[in-house]
């Protein structure tokens, strides 16, 4: 199924390989490179691309291109999802998913794509399984290894392979029994220039540490299951149990991993943690602009908005920004044309200000006003969906396990659009002096 | 690429291999090994090492053997001879004890890749199907797939075929699986696995057993199965009604792929299998993965060809975000156009309004397209955003709003006075060959509406000798004529300068010989010419369009999921948002444009409708055309053209 393997950086080198069934030479990239090239932004890349002999299928994580080579018809999701997990699998040993450090790593990376993947069919992808064949690196252990030899490779059989769980490996014993949830939400919102919400949706997700002893069956319920909409479980969670009663009940893997992802919809009305009042206009003649953006807080149940930040990705012709920000600091990218200002916490008696003056390319055509504005935040202790954890109960084992929740939310794609096209400027440089004369 | 000095380093590390010091103390040995392997996955050829390596593999320590195995592997084609003394330790290893060792042992074996050793691997595989260990028949069924793949040609063993049918019953989920997989390569050439009730029956039952992967081959596979009796079809369609919902993409697609093909002969059945996926698939759709959205949104727009009432009510889950790359937002935009009513069309407008200013130009055209097909059912709205649109006066907005407009007006006539209204000025704007072709056009259809046209043209026709696009030049020829015939008076003495130029000087045969055609036709009078210039404006068939019918789903489902509603031609394919100017994206309807244009101006299109090693060919009819002149057969030339352009729908 999948032929090759490939991992192209951002700059177009080619610095991992790998051939399950014969070795495809380099040059089937040329096709990527090309489009590539094409595209306006690396990214742009089309996921799927013909070639004469083969399809070229991509997946973009954190800079990296996972290109695999296929040679028959394939299910172009099975493919992606494939290489997502192969992704999330060097994420959840390494750290991260970067070229230097899969440089690094190149030996244990090639044991596990050999491990992941036989005669191009997937072969074992669960993380249990795969970190009892393959131990990952840690510092502590590297450390041990140079001096005694050992190394990250495993040399017994893997448990999991022969428990009926196949995600669990037998035998798991802890002194502190604890389960940790963390339910993160992120919003994904598009408001238009008076504020009213365009879309909104909030994807959220559960994380779950579980450290308990022996084979624990858990059940997990909520206090308002019906906000959610489109979920998806880790394949430990029974799903007919959700059907009927809403909870979610599962013997969990070993360590860190995701139970669920869930939607909350349009359908119920999605809380916006802030406003904006935003005023960013270019001048007729002469070649500046103004620029006044004031944030304040709207639904924010009661907590603080934290790590607040606002990036304006402004017209091309913008040369420099000279403005004063009443809190935080503000930086313009000049080679991006990107304006970020960081805010940090948001204090609703003195709602922070950014104001000033654009500078613009002389002789550059006046540019449309009103940029699009995307906005990070940060709250914590609250699900903006109002999803709540009711409980959590243990079953199977007989110790009491350490219990906890956290919540937080995030700014996800949230976005204030603000573009009104075809607004004339009607008011010139010198009618706004004048009016600046008569009303002071 | 070779690093300076890598010699060095090889012939390093064959000393320290060799060294029987190191030999005696393992960590040392083993960590020489592993200094070999990151020369090789730096690019340092140790090809020079393999004999030390051979050696190296006879140990008991794991590790080392694995790292041993990956450099083997990867150097094995290169010394056919030297491998020859791995597999006796390979095969020692496969009567170790350890199961891991056994499998890892058989699996290296099979990845050696040298057809010389397949008499020596037969039998160690096929005792690896027997394995006590699930882990080494995983590798063993897998390996018989790779043995034949060596030698494609090669009989196959009925007996081993017989083994791996019989290994389907394995109780481990993988090696069914991989069974599959195998015999599916194995039998290629008589259509893959055989698959019939009992097969079927079992391989379902077991199919929540297997992990997503499984499921997904397993389903795959099904869909060749035909049930014997309706009952059974419903049995099945049941047992796979948990799989359709999936929160697993891949599962839910094959789920789908299965039960449309299973279903081919109920229609409403199918109908109701789309309707219920519709949660998953918006859930796809807003997945974190940018590639599974993106694959996503390319199999709703397969579905609402069957159902265009499908998505409706969620149209926002379509909007795009600023940050989506262009592949993405282009699918949306296709999508959207497919979702307009009365109640969203405001709102959808507006939003694709934001999108024609997008940074990406291609992104911005899509958008201007995507308003251009919604003007065909609400065309005040969007010709007022595509005239406003004008006002930005930016070269590749100008560029598609002419384009957009020329598409439009062909199928809808009523909007030409605003149109019209709206040409004047732009031509400075235009820089590329399609803008000011599709302005041309635009020129020489409503010429007598356009006040400033004959200055618009004395512009280009000025400009003639140094412009590069033959398009451009064929698309002039014809709409000087054309102008000519209504606004006769001032355009005489321009006409004259173009068709003196073209036939004088061009250097091009299709340019000369298309200015020759029309100079003799205005030599058989003006009532002559305007017979065979005056073709359609615009294409009444068409008329205003109120949705479009649905399909049946079995016009597409051989091609849900797989690659094909993926490909970039896709796009046009579709043909919403196409733009007409290149002779690669032929809709029927576009199709229908090109012959009416042709006829409308006769062989100016013959550089787009004929591919290129007909031209010669073309030169001749053309020569004899000229001697013979008679419009009628000019006509009928024409005609010959569209003809050609059927045979050859590229």
């Amino acid at each position: 199924m999948i032929h090759s393997l490939f991992l192209i950086n951002h700059s177009g080198d080619i610095f991992l390989e790998k051939h399950w069934k014969s070795v495809i030479s380099h040059s089937v990239c040329d096709y990527f490179f090309e489009a590539k090239e094409k595209a306006v932004d690396p990214e742009d890349v089309p996921p799927v691309l013909q070639t004469p002999h083969h399809y070229l299928i991509t997946v973009h994580r954190g800079k990296l291109f996972f290109l695999s080579v296929v040679q028959t018809e394939v299910p172009p999701l099975f493919v992606i999802e494939f290489l997502h997990r192969v992704a999330d699998t060097f994420q959840d040993y390494f750290g991260e998913c970067s070229e230097s450090v899969i440089k690094d790593n190149v030996v244990t990376v090639y044991e596990l794509l050999e491990e992941m993947l036989d005669n191009g069919f997937p072969l074992a992808t669960e993380s249990n399984v795969l970190k009892e064949l393959i131990r990952p690196p840690t510092i502590l252990r590297s450390v041990v290894n140079t001096l005694t030899g050992s190394s990250n490779v495993g040399d017994t059989l893997p448990t999991g392979q022969l428990s009926t769980i196949p995600w669990r490996r037998a035998d798991v014993k802890y002194t502190n029994n604890e389960a940790y949830f963390d339910v993160i939400e992120e919003i994904d919102a598009i408001l238009d220039k008076s504020g009213t919400t365009v879309f909104a949706e909030i994807q959220g997700v559960i994380e779950a540490s579980v450290r308990l002893t022996g084979m624990p069956d858990l059940t997990l319920s909520f206090m308002n299951p019906r906000l959610l909409d489109d979920v998806s479980f880790h394949p430990c969670v029974r799903f007919k149990r959700w059907e009927s009663e809403r909870t979610l009940s599962f013997i969990p893997p070993d360590g860190n991993f995701t139970l669920m992802n869930y939607h909350v919809s349009s359908q119920n009305p999605v809380a916006i943690p802030v406003y904006v009042k935003q005023s960013i206009s270019f001048f007729e003649s002469g070649p500046c602009g103004r620029l006044d953006i004031t944030i304040g807080p709207k639904q924010t149940m009661g907590k603080t908005v934290e790590a607040l930040m606002v990036k304006i990705h402004m017209p091309k012709a913008v040369l420099s920004a000279n403005l004063t920000a009443t809190q935080g600091n503000y930086t313009y990218d000049l080679p991006n044309k990107v304006l970020v200002w960081d805010i940090g916490k948001l204090n609703p008696q003195k709602l922070p200000n950014l104001k000033g003056i654009l500078s613009l390319q002389a002789g550059a055509p006046k540019p449309e006003d009103n940029p699009s504005l995307n906005i990070d935040l940060r709250i914590q202790q609250v699900a903006i969906s109002g999803l709540k954890v009711s409980r959590l109960e243990m079953f199977g084992e007989k110790y009491k396990p350490f219990k906890g929740v956290k919540y937080v939310t995030k700014a996800g794609k949230f976005q204030f659009k603000c573009a009104a096209l075809y607004e004339p400027f009607l008011l010139s440089f010198w009618t706004i002096l004048f009016f600046y004369f008569t009303t002071f | 690429m070779p690093y300076l000095g890598s010699e060095d380093a090889v012939r390093e590390l064959r000393r320290a291999l060799s060294n029987p010091n190191v030999q005696s103390d393992q960590l040392r040995y083993r960590n020489t090994v592993l200094k070999a392997i990151r020369a090789m996955s730096q690019g340092v050829d140790v090809s020079d090492l393999f004999s030390e390596m051979v050696k190296a593999c006879a140990t008991v320590d794991i590790v080392q053997k694995k790292l041993v195995y990956v450099f083997l592997c990867s150097y094995a084609t290169l010394n056919p001879e030297l491998s020859l003394l791995v597999i006796n330790t390979l095969r020692k290893d496969c009567q170790d004890p350890n199961p891991m060792v056994r499998s890892l042992a058989l699996r290296n074996m099979t990845n050696l890749r040298l057809p010389s050793l397949v008499e020596y691997v037969e039998q160690p595989l096929a005792a690896g199907l027997r394995d006590r260990a699930a882990c080494v028949r995983r590798v063993a069924v897998l390996g018989w797939a790779k043995l034949h793949n060596l030698q494609p040609d090669a009989e196959i063993d009925a007996a081993v075929v017989n083994e791996l049918y019989g290994l389907l019953r394995d109780p481990d989920p993988v090696v069914m699986v991989n069974c599959l997989r195998a015999l599916e390569e194995i039998l290629k050439k008589e259509g893959g696995v055989a698959i019939n009730k009992p097969i079927t029956h079992h391989l379902l039952n077991r199919l929540k057993e297997s992990d997503v992967w499984g499921q997904c081959e397993v389903l795959r596979i099904l869909q060749r199965y035909h049930p014997q009796s309706e009952d059974e079809l419903f049995d099945i369609l049941s047992l796979l009604d948990a799989s359709l919902v999936s929160p697993h993409p891949p599962v839910m697609a094959a789920t789908l792929g299965l039960f449309l093909g299973l279903c081919s002969g109920l229609p409403a059945v199918s109908l109701a299998a789309l309707e219920r996926v519709r949660g998953p698939l918006l859930a796809a759709c807003g997945s974190t993965s940018r590639e599974t959205r993106f694959t996503a949104l390319c199999h709703i727009q397969l579905l609402l060809r069957s159902l265009p009432g499908l998505m409706g009510a969620h149209y926002k889950r379509f909007f795009c975000g600023y940050a989506e790359p262009a592949y993405i937002k282009q699918r949306k935009m296709q999508v959207l156009v497919e979702l307009v009513n009365d109640e969203n069309v405001a709102m959808l407008l507006d939003e694709l309004k934001g999108y024609c200013t997008d940074v990406n130009p291609e992104t911005a055209q899509a958008a201007i397209s995507a308003i251009g097909r919604i003007g065909r059912s609400y065309s005040d709205r969007c010709l007022e955003i595509l005239t406003g649109l004008l006002g930005l006066k930016q070269e590749h907005i100008t560029s598609a709003v002419v384009q957009t407009m020329c598409d439009l007006v062909w199928v809808c006539p009523q909007c030409s006075d605003t149109v019209c209204s709206a040409l004047e000025g732009c031509e400075e704007m235009l820089q590329d060959s399609q803008g000011r072709q599709a302005l041309l056009w635009l020129l020489a259809a409503y010429g007598e509406r356009v006040s400033s046209a004959p200055y618009t043209l004395e512009g280009f026709i000025d400009r003639v000798r140094s412009e590069a696009s033959l398009g451009v030049k064929m698309e002039l020829l014809t709409t000087t004529m054309r102008l000519f015939l209504c606004r006769p008076s001032e355009t005489q003495d321009m006409l004259g300068r173009l068709l003196h130029y073209c036939i004088e000087e061009e250097m091009d045969m299709c340019v000369r010989d298309q200015a020759l055609l029309y100079y003799r036709l205005l030599h058989c009078g003006i009532e002559e010419t305007h017979k065979v210039l005056h073709g359609q404006r615009s294409d009444p068939s068409l008329g205003v369009l109120i949705g479009r019918p649905a399909e049946p789903i079995n016009q597409w489902a051989y091609s849900f999921n797989t690659l094909e509603p993926l490909r970039q031609a896709g796009f046009h394919q579709v043909g919403w948002g196409a733009s007409v100017h290149s002779h690669f994206q032929i809709s029927p309807e576009m199709f229908n444009r090109v012959q009416v244009r042709a006829l409308a101006g006769p062989l100016k299109d013959i550089h787009r409708v004929v591919p290129k090693p007909l031209l010669c060919y073309l030169g001749c009819v053309l020569r004899f055309v000229q001697s013979a002149l008679e419009h009628v057969f000019i006509q009928d030339v024409s005609v010959h053209c569209c003809i050609h352009l059927s045979l050859n729908p590229d």
